[in-house]
């Protein structure tokens, strides 16, 4: 029987990535240059190179593939460019202005707080549908879901021809209530079909069925202007891998951390937004479950930004609010923090007060860092990584690039002179900064959450990452990086598509209040599986694949917060109904803190909601079963001087003195080595800065792609590999393991925490598993 | 009346006269003081530290609205938490309600003063207070402060400010705007030792709450609060653990310094002189119809600023605010215009500023006073000309011109009070929170932010219409953006916006009245900019709309419905709305920047396409010439017709006007130049050279005045008379050479001509 294989494909914007994985496991991947203006063209090229690499035909490795899962980014880029459609909206008269009034703000989330305080920077975006193009039609429904006013269907066919008239590509439809009564908008849809036939509509019921006008209409008015152009992408793609050969399903992933079947994506393509990155977070925690971690928190240090999420007994962190270019919407989303601080960001000194700040302003790839040559002049965090001596200027992005070291040192020299400090300290200060502010904002996406770091493995990706995860990392107290390596590490993103289910997430809203009917709240819940079940069958997908989960999105009556509560079991019994409250209690004290519920508070229930999934092929991994302590002399690649923030005491000295790094000899034996150096030669202060005594020391190098399983490594140390570079700090130990992954032990956590002790993590179970 | 500093044998201590801190603090010995900090901190901890600081305030601000949860935490942000040095200087200040900025520093020092050495300040403590004349801005507006020890040394402070539903008083919510006297108003708390040891002393809990109409939720604030304070106490700890107290420290007191550099530099940059504006708040009590003037003066000498409020009107029914309600929103204005750089690390700047009110004035009101509406009202009318003063003292410097703004959208809030029973079956009240949505004034360089928000809460977020619905029986007619509402000027004021609705699911709504800025507008604008559109309350009783929404035609305003229009007064009380009386509020929006008639013609097609402006506006206003046929702005013909324009007005006064040259001193707006020349320093029109008087003169009786009838100022003002018993001019200023408006005025008629701007130029 032939082999058969998953694929998962995914453009980035510079490289489409192509993952094949077979029934056995074996991974082969593949990269092709990104065809901006016909995304498909470089899709079928990274193929065709991963067709060659399998040594067979394009056709018949397709006609041998069961599952294509695709991650397009070709709705983000349309948003990004403000190159959308030009859309029309529908909406209750009198409340056209919804989106113009943006809840009265200057979509503040998630923006740097100085362009939030500083008002003359904080504008409003530029209208994705400008007021011209928006049409009051005179219908209305109230809270309970009661049309009181019938649609005045003149009006409504009356605007709908205007708006073709204005020549728009798309329309939107949102209505005030139209998540509890949607026949006004089905109808004013239907009117649309009749009058242009095949024009993208988008009705907020269908799309978002949530509470608050402002946000469904975002989200409507967002799927219309990325509805055309994604839609004959998508309609390009499928055309172009069934005439390649390809006969099983497309299915494309989305945000939600799942994927969807083409047709929904069709429909629904703000689905498909910033799924690149999601599918990155749900590759970590396909492969974290592989590993046996359950708790991740991944990172990916680029260029420009660091992007983290929480993935938490196996589920990823989700938000039901999403933003983009200043708006807000409603979308179910694996939650995705980020900030400005990468590679490129740039270093300044405030001329006032003489101070040092790093970011959120980032030199990009153009003209990129000082060390580039491509003309950069603001000295960045590369650049303080150049000067450190933690980068190879020969050997960068595996050697596909030279960094111009003199050009960098003068960069940070120009800054180190102004703030009176040599230039090693001021680069290593450089880094710090941006490490801590890495640092804080994990811990606002797990402390701030109730979760405990210390409880999570951090798995670190990107260009930048993994030279400054072991910092953040034992600043949080998270006892060990992981920095997946081997064939997947450089196409994440596609083997994160390739590893995820089908997911179609059904959301109804009908807010009660306490005590609540049990009929009318598992009414509710069958309503929804109702139509979750049809939809998986629509997908050919059978009963025995179905998988179905129920949650309630609770709050106290009168208050804000909406809390998430999974249900065991549908229909709910009396017995379940009544422990709701308990639930909710405990999940909304761990959010919002001890005591923040208030006792015998009335209870309502706003959103309903059910996620039907179908579990899909899953990649497998494949464990070396040799493991040796032996470093091939091949990865050693000599030393350099490298500046250490932190050589204190004995570890210092030894690495100074063997200059080579000692082997271990089992994973365990790592893992305690790696604490128990830590413990002896650390300082008090773990790697903060302005403790312990900085300095030059002749460090080794290895490379990255010629170490083994059950190679350990004891800081300081660097390890090079073509798309990252991986710093052992003094007193951290890394170790690869039986994946062909590494993994950095960032020492005992600073004092005061309580967090020094061994604790029952994943991070310790593996250990011992290996061992 | 007596200015603070003329006033000599009163105790400025927080019971009948406000609280003013001394410039030493009077403090026990008991309490001892942590003061040994490093001067020197290396630049990347200092980063690291400032950058630390900043997030526990975050935090600390992000806790509280976590356990709060409420609409008021959530919505409004009707909080701030701050962080001060043991002293009492503020490191930093939360970006929400600006407000409580000013009145943080002062409770900490009353703290200080009254209560180190009985009850004690330990390791521990918690302080709770509302009282006005210490410091809070109105009875609702409940701190709590925190010591925070180290080794036995208080170490510095952090506190917060957390808006409360109720807390007494003869109206649900604590707003009484039918109050006398501040005891007809909420419990009133100066600063109680509430947390001792660590533990929430019960029966000063009990007598917190026990005043209060909605004591659950209070109590639950309370612990918001609490969480609060905790949350920052410890992060400020575990930084003092990891870095040493003496370089924690010594960062706190960098940042101060650094922001107080930056303060100075600013100062270094810019003329001596002084700044005045005025405007009016209408009506103080149910039936008065009289205009309470408000005035706002801030003198620059070298480094120093001094504010003050004189000439402003004496205290008077329920429309009051004391002094350190006055001197917080003084203080927003400095933060947003002056501090924002340092990101509201206001206390550098403080160490140069002096307040110095009337005590007896109504924006700095004596014991007992009503204060309960303060924010609402006359913290708004504090304000709102301090942007203008600051604006205008800033002007002269170029690259600070950008930090300039107009007056923005509510400067005076036009409330909805409403109660009743809702569509649940249940009682309720509430306050429309609509105008939050506001709108931003006009800068000197671009087009001001339609509903933008309020500036003096940077982050707000107004609810959805489905989000109201849900809570109270009404169904929202419309709420829209309107034409016309933002200042007309080369640049435009932000547009405000309307909501309507009628009750729906309920037998009525009962509803009070309470506002200003409905007869003279309150956010007029700068250096040649018009004035945005009043507030308003629109009412029509009695109406068809029940008929038209059984013939599915909504209305998209309220003058479409037919029925009997009602006026409203501005402090009306238990007004009685049913299912066919369509009620309308429209809060005012952003003033404008420089004279309208230079606004450029695309930027006008712009405002006609986006329905930002009526074509009404474009021909009167901004003297605009619309093409007959395609109805679009005709740029050459608009050119000339505002030639044609100045130079009538010119001739209409035919008064001699002397060109004189000189050294150009400073910008003064786009339109008024400070120049010298042998003979002394003048006034001169930037434009033409024209001479305006002697620097020592106001340069306004250089000019041409004309005075129109306020609502030639914008489409959608009214008649004051509807209102107030005064009439309302809008003067204008123009150069007697050129014809170049150089300023205008919102004026009550009896009023003399405002100097709004001196400059000293040393010889």
């Amino acid at each position: 029987m032939s082999t058969t294989y998953l694929c998962g494909l995914d453009i980035g914007g510079t490289f489409t990535d192509c993952v094949l994985v077979d029934d056995r496991g074996r991974v082969v991947s593949a990269k092709a240059p990104s065809t901006p203006g016909d995304f498909a063209e470089g899709l079928m090229n990274a193929l065709g190179i991963a067709a060659r690499k399998c040594g067979r035909p394009v056709s018949e490795l397709l006609a041998d593939t069961s599952l294509i899962s695709h991650g397009t980014t070709v709705g983000t880029n349309a948003i990004v460019q403000k190159r959308g459609a030009r859309i029309g909206l529908v909406t209750t008269r009198g409340h056209n202005d919804v989106i113009h009034i943006m809840r009265g703000s200057r979509g503040l989330d998630g923006r740097e707080v100085r362009q939030v305080v500083h008002i003359p920077e904080s504008r409003k975006p530029t209208p994705i549908v400008p007021k011209r193009l928006i049409r009051g039609v005179s219908e209305r429904v109230d809270c309970f879901g009661k049309v009181v006013v019938p649609l005045n269907e003149d009006q409504a066919a009356q605007a709908v021809r205007e708006l073709l008239a204005e020549g728009v590509e798309a329309i939107a439809i949102c209505f005030l209530w139209s998540f509890l009564e949607p026949a006004h908008e089905r109808r004013v849809k239907a009117l649309v079909q009749d009058l242009a036939p095949g024009l993208f509509v988008t009705c907020s019921h269908e799309l978002v069925p949530k509470w608050g006008e402002y946000e469904r209409t975002t989200a409507s008015c967002l799927n219309a202007y990325v509805g055309p152009v994604t839609t004959s992408y998508l309609a390009d793609v499928e055309a172009r891998l069934e005439h390649a050969g390809y006969g099983a399903p497309l299915q494309i992933t989305q945000s939600a951390g799942g994927t969807i079947p083409v047709e929904t994506a069709r429909r629904s393509p703000l689905l498909t937004l910033d799924s690149g990155p999601v599918a990155g977070v749900m590759g970590s925690r396909h492969s974290g479950g592989a590993m046996g971690y359950d708790n991740v928190i991944t990172t990916d240090m680029g260029g420009t930004s660091f992007d983290i999420g929480v993935i938490h007994g196996g589920e990823p962190a989700c938000s039901f609010r999403s933003k983009v270019h200043q708006y807000e919407y409603y979308l179910p989303k694996v939650d995705i923090q980020a900030i400005g601080s990468g590679g490129g960001s740039m270093v300044r000194i405030d001329e006032v007060t003489g101070t040092l700040r790093v970011g959120p302003e980032s030199a990009g790839a153009e003209p990129g860092p000082v060390c580039y040559g491509r003309g950069g002049e603001a000295p960045t965090v590369t650049d303080a990584d150049l000067v450190l001596g933690r980068l190879n200027p020969d050997n960068f992005a595996g050697g596909a690039m030279r960094l111009d070291l003199a050009a960098a040192r003068r960069a940070i020299a120009g800054v180190a002179d102004r703030l009176g400090m040599d230039v090693d300290a001021c680069a290593a200060g450089i880094t710090q900064i941006v490490e801590f502010q890495m640092a804080d904002l994990i811990h606002k996406a797990t402390i701030q959450k109730g979760f405990d770091p210390r409880d999570f493995v951090v798995f670190a990706f990107g260009g930048a990452g993994p030279a400054h995860a072991g910092v953040f990392a034992a600043e949080l107290g998270v006892s060990k990086v992981v920095i997946p390596q081997r064939a997947t590490a450089s196409v994440w993103c596609a083997f994160g598509a390739a590893s995820v289910d089908l997911l179609h997430i059904y959301e109804r809203v009908d807010i009660m209040a306490s005590p609540f009917d049990l009929e009318r709240v598992n009414a509710l819940l069958a309503s929804l599986r109702g139509r979750a079940e049809a939809q998986l069958l629509a997908d050919g997908l059978p009963r025995e694949r179905h998988r179905f989960r129920y949650a309630l999105d609770m709050r106290h009556k009168g208050q804000i917060h909406e809390v998430e509560v999974g249900l065991d079991e549908m229909p709910l019994g009396r017995l379940g109904l009544d422990r709701l409250p308990e639930r909710f209690t405990a999940l909304y004290e761990r959010l919002y803190g001890s005591g923040s519920s208030l006792a015998g508070a009335r209870l309502e229930i706003v959103t309903a909601r059910c996620r039907a999934s179908a579990a899909t092929p899953k990649p497998s991994f494949v464990r070396s079963e040799e493991r040796t302590p032996d470093i091939p002399p091949a990865a050693r690649l000599g030393e350099r001087s490298v500046y250490w923030p932190r050589v204190a005491g004995a570890a210092g000295a030894r690495a100074t003195a063997a200059g080579t790094a000692v082997a271990r000899t089992t994973v365990a034996g790592t893992a305690d080595a790696g604490a128990k150096a830590g413990a002896e030669t650390a300082p008090p202060g773990g790697a903060a800065p302005g403790r312990g005594l900085p300095g030059r020391v002749n460090t080794p190098i290895y490379d990255g792609h010629a170490l083994a399983p059950g190679n350990g490594i004891e800081g300081p140390a660097i390890v090079e590999l073509d798309t990252t570079t991986v710093v052992v700090h003094p007193g951290q130990a890394l170790h690869m393991d039986a994946y062909g992954n590494f993994e950095l032990f960032p020492g005992p956590a600073r004092p005061g925490n309580g967090a020094a002790a061994p604790r029952e993590t994943g991070a310790r179970r593996i250990a011992a598993d290996a061992g | 009346m007596l200015r603070i500093s003329e006033m000599h044998d009163v105790r400025f201590d927080g019971r009948h006269y406000p609280y003013v801190p001394p410039e030493a603090l009077r403090i026990s010995e008991t309490l001892r003081l942590h003061g040994d900090w490093d001067a020197e901190v290396d630049p990347v901890t200092f980063e690291v530290i400032r950058h630390n600081l900043w997030h526990v305030n975050e935090e600390h601000g992000a806790t509280i609205q976590k356990v709060s949860g409420s609409p008021v935490a959530m919505y409004a942000l009707d909080l701030n938490p701050s962080i001060l040095t043991e002293d009492a200087e503020f490191v930093y200040f939360g970006p929400y309600m600006q407000y409580m900025s000013g009145v943080t520093d002062t409770q900490v020092k009353w703290i200080l003063e009254h209560r180190s050495d009985n009850p004690g300040i330990h390791d521990g403590d918690m302080f709770l207070a509302n009282d006005p004349w210490v410091g809070a801005a109105h009875q609702q507006d409940v701190m709590l402060i925190c010591p925070v020890f180290f080794e036995d040394e208080l170490f510095c402070w952090v506190t917060n400010c957390l808006h409360q539903y109720d807390v007494g008083g003869i109206t649900p919510s604590s707003f009484c705007p039918a109050a006398e006297s501040a005891y007809d108003e909420g419990i009133l708390i100066p600063p109680v030792k509430i947390v001792e040891k660590d533990v929430i002393r019960r029966d000063i809990e009990e007598l917190y709450l026990r005043a209060s109409r909605k004591p659950e939720m209070v109590a639950l604030d309370f612990r918001a609060q609490l969480a609060g304070n905790t949350t920052a106490k410890t992060r400020i700890l575990s930084l003092i653990e990891r870095y040493g107290a003496g370089t924690v420290k010594g960062v706190m007191k960098r940042i101060i310094d650094n922001a107080e550099k930056a303060f100075l530099d600013k100062m270094a940059r810019l003329p001596d002189g002084e700044w005045q504006e005025r405007t009016y708040v209408e009506s103080c009590r149910p039936g008065d119809r009289r205009t309470h003037r408000v005035v706002l003066t801030v003198r620059k000498k070298g480094d120093r600023l001094t504010f003050e409020n004189h000439g402003s009107a004496p205290q008077d029914g329920a429309m009051n605010a004391t002094f350190s309600g006055w001197r917080g929103s003084v203080m927003v204005a400095i933060n947003e215009l002056l501090c924002w750089d340092q990101y509201f690390a206001v206390g550098g700047a403080l160490r140069h500023i002096d307040f110095n009110p009337t005590p007896g004035t109504f924006n700095c009101a004596n014991f007992p006073g009503s204060v309960s509406t303060a924010p609402i009202q006359a913290m708004e009318i504090s304000l709102y000309p301090a942007y203008n003063a600051l604006s205008k003292m800033i002007h002269p410097d170029p690259e600070m011109r950008r930090d300039i703004l107009c007056i923005g959208g509510t400067s005076q809030w036009p409330c909805t009070v409403f109660r009743g029973i809702d569509q649940w079956g249940e009682r309720y009240g509430y306050i429309l929170v609509d105008p939050i949505g506001g709108a931003i004034g006009a800068f000197a360089h671009a087009d001001g932010i339609n509903t933008g928000g309020q500036v003096r809460t940077p982050i707000c977020q107004l609810p959805n219409v489905e989000h109201t619905e849900q809570s109270f029986p009404v169904l929202f007619l419309y709420r829209k953006e309107l034409p016309d509402s933002g200042g007309a000027g080369r640049f435009r004021g932000g547009m405000s916006a309307e909501s309507c609705f009628v009750p729906h699911n309920t037998e009525e709504i009962v509803q009070d009245t309470l506002s200003s800025g409905n007869a003279a507008p309150t956010s007029p604008g700068l250096m040649g900019g018009y004035p945005s559109a009043t507030n308003r309350y629109a009412y029509v009783t009695g109406s068809d709309i029940g008929e038209r929404f059984a013939r599915a035609e909504m209305p998209e305003d309220i003058d479409e419905v037919e029925g009997t229009p009602v006026h409203l007064e501005l402090r009306q009380q238990n007004l009685v709305q049913r299912a066919a009386d369509v009620y309308a509020v429209r809060w005012c929006g952003g003033g404008g920047f420089g004279d309208p008639t230079e606004r450029a013609p695309e930027a006008i097609q712009s405002d006609l396409d986006n329905f930002a402006i009526t074509e009404g506006a474009a021909r009167d206003i901004y003297a605009a010439v619309l093409d007959g046929e395609s109805g679009r702005v005709d740029a050459e013909a608009t050119a000339r017709r505002r030639e044609r324009l100045k130079a009538e007005r010119v001739a209409r006064f035919g008064r001699a006007a002397t060109v004189r040259t000189g050294d150009l001193l400073h910008e003064v707006t786009p339109y008024l130049h400070a120049r010298r020349d042998g003979r002394g320093a003048f006034w001169a029109c930037a434009r033409c050279s024209a001479e305006l008087g002697a620097l020592d003169d106001n340069y306004k009786l250089g000019c041409n005045r004309e005075d129109r009838h306020i609502s030639a100022s914008n489409p959608l003002i009214g008649e004051p008379r509807d209102f107030i018993n005064d009439d309302v001019e809008f003067r204008q200023f123009s150069c007697p050479g050129c014809g170049t408006l150089i300023e205008n005025e919102v004026a009550v008629a009896s009023d003399p001509v405002l100097r709004d701007i001196e400059l000293r130029i040393r010889a």
